[in-house]
């Protein structure tokens, strides 16, 4: 894994298995593998519902989204569009937000600024 | 300013700090750092990805024309212009993601002119930003 991007992960109480991954660091073509691995691995470990915390992102770029779309397919294979019910966004900066709606990110995955009111939307 | 090195994805944060430094030296508002970061990145990323396919050699140079910021990028892979490449409108499409589609889509969402020429061997890729230098 690389030592630009660290990922924490937790396992939050409620009606559903909702998994926070608290990013640090920077989300790129470097990264961006070590992000798709640990969300691949918690997905297969039965994390039904990701968040992704990205309070801790200090770039984000092309590479990572692609990240996201592919986490997206993990949780949803039978649905491989850019939409997903399954994955969340907490807290990413303005320049990451730039990025999410630059590429319509926006459009497809809901960003929230709250991890309850994250949590509760699933 | 200018950066020359044999890059690889791994040197992608080092690059931008590069970016960081020399815009600042350049006397660019700092509002437009995350801008010039995304758009270095992503073309380092594409001549390392689609050019080289691996690492490889990289020059990086910085330098202001009039109020303009003229970023430059050499290398010496192959033959790929993302000024006149297939773009993708990921708003249009579900799939969205051509090689290198996103990144090239952010370049020239984030800069005002993307041009390439040819070089013997390689490419030049040349990134503008209009009426930043103060």
């Amino acid at each position: 894994m690389s030592e630009e991007l660290q990922i924490a992960l937790s396992k939050e109480e409620g009606d559903k298995a909702v998994t926070v991954m608290r990013l640090n660091g920077s989300l790129d073509a470097n990264t961006q593998g070590a992000l798709e691995s640990k969300a691949k691995e918690a997905i297969e470990s039965g994390a039904d519902y990701l968040i992704l915390d990205m309070s801790g992102v200090d770039y984000l770029g092309s590479a990572g989204m692609r990240a996201i779309h592919a986490i997206t397919n993990v949780l949803s294979p039978d649905d491989p569009g850019m939409h997903s019910d399954k994955l969340k966004v907490l807290n990413p900066s303005p320049a990451a937000m730039k990025v999410f709606k630059t590429l319509g990110f926006d459009s497809f995955i809901d960003v929230h600024a709250n991890v309850d009111e994250a949590i509760a939307s699933f | 300013m200018r950066l020359e090195l044999e890059a690889d994805l791994g040197q992608l944060n080092r690059i931008r700090e590069f970016v960081t430094e020399s815009a600042t030296s350049l006397g660019i508002a700092p509002s437009l750092f995350d801008d010039l970061r995304l758009a270095v990145d992503e073309a380092v990323t594409n001549i390392l990805t689609h050019g080289y396919r691996g690492p490889g050699d990289i020059e990086i140079e910085l330098d202001t024309a009039g109020a303009d910021l003229v970023i430059r990028l050499r290398d010496k892979a192959t033959p790929f212009d993302p000024a006149h490449s297939p773009l993708n409108d990921p708003h249009n499409s579900e799939q969205g993601d051509a090689p290198g589609g996103f990144g090239v889509y952010l370049i020239r969402t984030v800069m005002d002119e993307v041009s390439h020429r040819p070089l013997d061997p390689g490419n030049e890729l040349t990134l503008i930003k209009r009426g930043v230098v103060t």
